[in-house]
């Protein structure tokens, strides 16, 4: 049966090269991604802070909720308790008394309480201090170098005014031993002079931070933590360490504590590398390669294994049991995925690196990020390729195998189209979820990007399903549309109507294009629109805008307040915030909110209630509703750094867009948001104002009012979308030709035949250009109705009005791009083909 | 295009073959045509005879102006065809040749009439439907207008193909073995259709094959060997082809 296999395998190349090219692509995809997915999942903190530690206390790093059922059954009572939690973006803090407790612990040699805090730190003559790939610089007291070690290497320990940098910091900044830095923390902007430079041992710096070390009494001044975030034990040398280890747990109390690998978690969030994003970045990214992937090769599989139907008929008729032929298609379609694969994997690891590297230099993913090659991952690809290959050929050939040999010699002629019942229970079934997810996920939340995705696959998968159906519907009007007028156009229009098949397996990988990047790329721009929409409209009330390098801290806003001829201040601070449903902890974007002054400087576009004020806050209609909120109601908010608090429902705003789900008071989000630094003041001012601010703040940078640029994290996301969208595009335009190149090598026969009637080659050649602008005309009306679904759904939750072109540039562009390749793809396979030989058929053996 | 008015010569010759001499490369040098030499007179039916390999298919292929011979001429309606080149070549044979081969060639994406008027349509003529009405009355097609040729039996797809060839009034019919898939009395009827073409219409057919059987319908049957014309019979018979095959083939 092999051989067999193999023989087959010489009879029709083209078939065969198209199924191995997609399978190849789509193994290379999934690998890929599947790398990218498995080394988010598994990158480890480069560096551990507390590597000369026995054992770490850690404050609160994440919100954790349990909910208890009780069921009864049968008298039996079920409990049953579900666990969720939420990281926290800030850390909780210790007692401050608890260094002193765990001191006393025998093995123990000291206990260190550790403060971390972010700082801001700049040279006098304004260059901002960063680490290697920009990291970010975390400040100490301190008290806490022993715990990497970090040993001076010049100058002393800081004392009141002072601070230690490490080398790598001083090395970028030029500063030296006396040198003078700006710091900037929420608790308000320091001169401080440098007293030493300390490094760990054999290294410039910890890599992904930078270290900033004040003098223990300064540090919880400088930082405004209430305690220490963690406390670091240094155990005395012999100690049993298991032993110490319950002993801290029993003194810390409900405190988690850390040892080996672990003990990096007790480290600021903010000091180490946020995989969180990523995370959802490559999810995204894996979800639409492999759709797109496994979508594309049950499509080409099926069309190669069409185009055999007669040959497998003839097995029949000499002699092949069905069963037979049933393994020789599983297992030729296994041994071609497998070939595949060879070629696949290790070019998947090339992608999985193109697209890493690119993402870094997007700061879409963290400098440190790497792709490690996980053989289990492209094993796991390499599985998956066989096995799509695998049942789509059976599926493919199912009808073939099934029916008797001279039923199956007459069908393959004029096959009709095949399991109607079984394609109209998929596409219902397909369109029935996408109609439900269009319609009750509320699409302008946070998860109506990835639905409104989700839901123009299960759209495509109705267009894949019916398409022998629609395209016949389609291609009817269309065909006489481009078939008026002589006779190639006549012809065409015959064939396609004739053979909706064979247009549909050709035209399906256009509506995946269209529709796909049609809507990734639509979306996007519609969110982008009306995020800047809103944010000028936020902002239109404020004569100015001020911000400073790295923010300002809550002192300066409140003295701008108190500014003669200043009539109205709205002072933010981004932050995150926790809230709770049904025991499921969940944060969101979330601003610390300051509005002063008889005159409005900010317009939220209320929609009931007030802004927030003391113990009061307000929320987004989203989120008011998806809550189930009323004003007046008591809410439970937990802040960055884990802190409960109880705040009153004061008011429903519409303006959410590129600002944050809810609006706290600011003097509480600027104490426990770890940085707590105002992002920007819109003013309302008379006078000379601007000229008393540039006095008093040389620093401080006053633009007019035009709608500030998006914060840089939003830029990220956009980059790594349009890198996403590029990978799609190509990936869907490799696949649109391929398809072309599969169905065209197949009609040799057929343009043999319409030669020796008297066709010329020129003839020919246009018959296919008109054939090709029919199938491209059919698949974009197809693709233009599945993006305008979810784009129009999409647009009409996220705006409140209904779009489907939402930026005609971009449309205009994509409905060229995708009709130009699709015409090229058509007609470059023929013309390779015709060019061959006059008369193609008399060498076929005929 | 000079030849292009040029009226056919009454009751001469449709088709000249004037030592053409073939040879497919990676043959072994062998020479499919060796110095042929062969006219076919309008309104005759000629059976060219011969053996596997002895370049009667290759004969008809040259004749008919879809393979090129390396040297000597073809006259097409008096019109020498050596020296066409793509297009012209094509346009020359469509609107002089029509063609029926053991395979049918239909085109299954297109129903039987319009199988029939393709040929006219490619060479951007008015199809002349009536003629096609009559032509398939005469071959008993009518009332399978619709039908698509895979819903059609072996003979009646090769009715199909002859009365598209006969549609497109040709000064010449080339068929290479036309009942070569057919059953016996199905292929009895094709070559009864062949023969009423002839006498009914009046047109001329140049048939390939090496069933004596279906030479017998044949004015005159020309025998190759080797690719060489070794004799030729008037009026053959069944018998007296057979016997001509086994003197050849030995």
């Amino acid at each position: 049966m092999i051989r067999l296999a193999l023989g087959t395998l010489r009879q029709h190349r083209g078939a065969y090269a198209g199924t191995f090219f997609a399978a190849l692509l789509a193994v290379a995809l999934l690998a890929g991604g599947g790398l990218l997915l498995a080394s988010v999942l598994t990158a480890k903190p480069p560096a551990d802070r507390f590597a000369a530690a026995a054992v770490v206390v850690s404050g609160d790093r994440d919100v954790t909720l349990q909910k208890v059922t009780t069921k009864e059954k049968k008298g039996k009572v079920k409990v049953k308790r579900k666990v969720k939690s939420e990281r926290l973006t800030g850390a909780g803090s210790l007692p401050v008394d608890l260094a002193g407790r765990l001191g006393d612990i025998p093995g123990v040699a000291t206990a260190v309480a550790d403060v971390a805090f972010p700082v801001q730190a700049r040279t006098p003559d304004g260059r901002l201090l960063r680490g290697a790939d920009d990291a970010p610089v975390i400040g100490h007291g301190w008290a806490s170098a022993p715990l990497t070690p970090y040993a001076l290497r010049t100058g002393e320990a800081p004392g009141p005014g002072q601070v230690v940098v490490d080398a790598d910091l001083a090395n970028r900044s030029g500063t030296t031993v006396g040198g003078r830095l700006i710091v900037t923390t929420k608790t308000g902007v320091r001169t401080m002079t440098v007293s030493g430079v300390a490094a760990p041992a054999g290294r410039d710096a910890l890599p992904a931070q930078g270290a900033l070390f004040v003098a223990d009494t300064e540090a919880a001044s400088v930082s405004g933590l209430p305690g220490p975030t963690a406390v670091g034990v240094l155990a005395s040398p012999g100690t049993d360490l298991v032993a110490l280890r319950r002993a801290v747990e029993d003194a810390a109390g409900k405190a988690s504590v850390l040892t080996g690998a672990d003990r990096v978690r007790a480290d600021l969030p903010g000091a180490l590398p946020d995989y969180i994003g990523p995370l959802s970045i490559f999810g995204f990214v894996i979800g639409i390669t492999a759709f797109s992937a496994v979508f594309v090769l049950t499509g080409t599989v099926t069309l190669g294994v069409r185009q055999r139907l007669r040959e497998l008929a003839l097995l029949r008729t000499s002699g092949a049991t069905p069963g037979q032929l049933r393994r020789l298609l599983g297992v030729e379609s296994v041994l071609l995925a497998g070939l595949a694969a060879l070629p696949g994997a290790p070019l998947g690891v090339l992608f999985a690196h193109l697209v890493a590297a690119r993402f870094r230099d997007l700061g879409a993913v963290p400098a440190q990020f790497v792709v490690r090659t996980n053989v289990m991952v492209l094993i796991a690809a390499a599985v998956a390729g066989m096995l799509v290959t695998f049942v789509g050929a059976r599926i493919a050939g199912r009808r073939a195998v099934r029916i008797a040999p001279t039923q199956a010699l007459a069908e393959t002629a004029n096959a009709p189209t095949g399991g109607l019942v079984l394609r109209i229970a998929l596409a219902v079934m397909t369109t029935a979820g996408a109609i439900a997810l269009l319609v009750f996920v509320p699409l302008d939340g946070p998860l109506g990007m990835g639905m409104s995705f989700v839901s123009s696959a299960l759209l495509l998968c109705t267009v894949a399903a019916l398409g022998p159906l629609l395209i016949r519907v389609v291609t009817a009007p269309v065909s006489r549309l481009v078939g008026a007028g002589g006779a190639t156009g006549w012809l065409a229009g015959l064939v396609t109507r004739a053979d909706p098949r064979r247009v549909a397996a050709v035209a399906v990988p256009l509506v995946l294009m269209f529709a796909i990047n049609a809507t990734m790329l639509l979306n996007s721009v519609l969110v982008d629109d009306l995020t800047a929409q809103e944010q000028v409209d936020r902002t239109a009330p404020a004569t100015a805008q001020v911000t400073a390098p790295g923010g300002l801290p809550l002192g300066t806003v409140e003295r701008f307040v108190a500014l003669d001829g200043v009539t109205g201040v709205a002072a933010t601070l981004p932050t995150r915030a926790i809230v709770e449903q049904g025991g499921k902890p969940e944060d969101f974007a979330t601003q610390g909110l300051l509005v002063a002054g008889s005159e409005s400087a900010l317009d939220l576009d209320l929609r009931a209630g007030t802004l927030p004020g003391m113990g009061t806050f307000a929320a987004s209609e989203y989120i008011t509703d998806q809550y189930g909120w009323r004003l007046g109601d008591d809410v439970r908010i937990w802040l960055a750094d884990g802190h409960e608090v109880h705040l009153r429902l004061a008011g429903v705003y519409a303006r959410a867009r590129g600002f944050g789900e809810l609006a706290l008071p600011l003097d509480l989000v600027a104490a426990h948001d770890p940085r707590g630094l105002v992002s920007t003041v819109g003013l309302r001012y008379r006078g000379d104002v601007p000229d008393r601010i540039a006095a008093s703040w040389p620093d401080l940078r006053l633009t007019p009012t035009l709608g500030a640029a998006p914060p840089g994290d939003a830029q990220n996301q956009q980059g790594a979308w349009e890198l996403m969208v590029v990978i799609s595009l190509g990936f869907t335009a490799i696949a649109v030709v391929n398809t072309f190149a599969i169905a065209t090598a197949a009609r040799r026969r057929e343009f043999a035949d319409l030669r020796l009637v008297g066709a010329t080659t020129k003839q020919l050649r246009r018959l296919v250009g008109r054939e090709a602008m029919i199938t491209v005309g059919a698949g974009l009306v197809l693709g233009i109705l599945v993006a305008a679904i979810v784009v129009g759904a999409f647009s009409t939750a996220q705006g409140g009005t209904l779009r489907v072109f939402v930026d005609a540039g971009t449309y205009a562009g994509m409905l060229g791009g995708v009709a130009a390749l699709g015409l090229v793809a058509g007609a470059v396979p023929a013309r390779v083909l015709l060019r061959r030989r006059s008369l193609p058929a008399l060498s076929d053996g005929r | 295009m000079r030849n292009s008015d040029m009226t056919p010569a009454a009751r001469g010759p449709v088709v000249e073959v004037v030592d053409v001499t073939k040879t497919y490369p990676g043959g072994g040098g062998a020479r499919a045509l060796d110095g042929v030499s062969v006219a076919f007179e309008a309104g005759s039916f000629c059976a060219v005879m011969g053996p596997s390999g002895s370049g009667k298919s290759t004969l008809l292929h040259c004749a008919a102006g879809l393979d090129r011979p390396d040297s000597g001429r073809v006259l097409l309606a008096g019109q020498d065809i050596g020296g066409l080149r793509e297009p012209q070549l094509t346009q020359a044979r469509r609107r002089r040749v029509g063609f029926v081969f053991q395979s049918y060639n239909l085109m299954d994406a297109l129903s039987v009439w319009h199988n029939i008027l393709l040929p006219q349509r490619l060479a951007g003529v008015r199809p002349d439907r009536d003629w096609a009405r009559e032509v398939m009355r005469r071959v008993g097609l009518t009332g399978r207008e619709n039908d698509r040729p895979g819903q059609l039996s072996g003979g009646q797809r090769q009715r199909v193909a002859l009365a598209r060839a006969l549609a497109s009034r040709p000064e010449v019919i080339f068929a290479d073995e036309p009942t070569g898939a057919l059953d016996l009395s199905t292929g009895r009827e094709v070559l009864g259709l062949l023969r009423e073409a002839v006498d009914g219409i009046g047109t001329t057919i140049v048939m390939v094959t090496h069933d004596p059987a279906a030479a017998a319908w044949a004015d005159r049957a020309v025998f190759l060997a080797d690719g060489r014309i070794v004799t030729e019979l008037a009026d053959p018979t069944a018998e007296k082809v057979a016997a001509q095959m086994m003197a050849v083939t030995v």
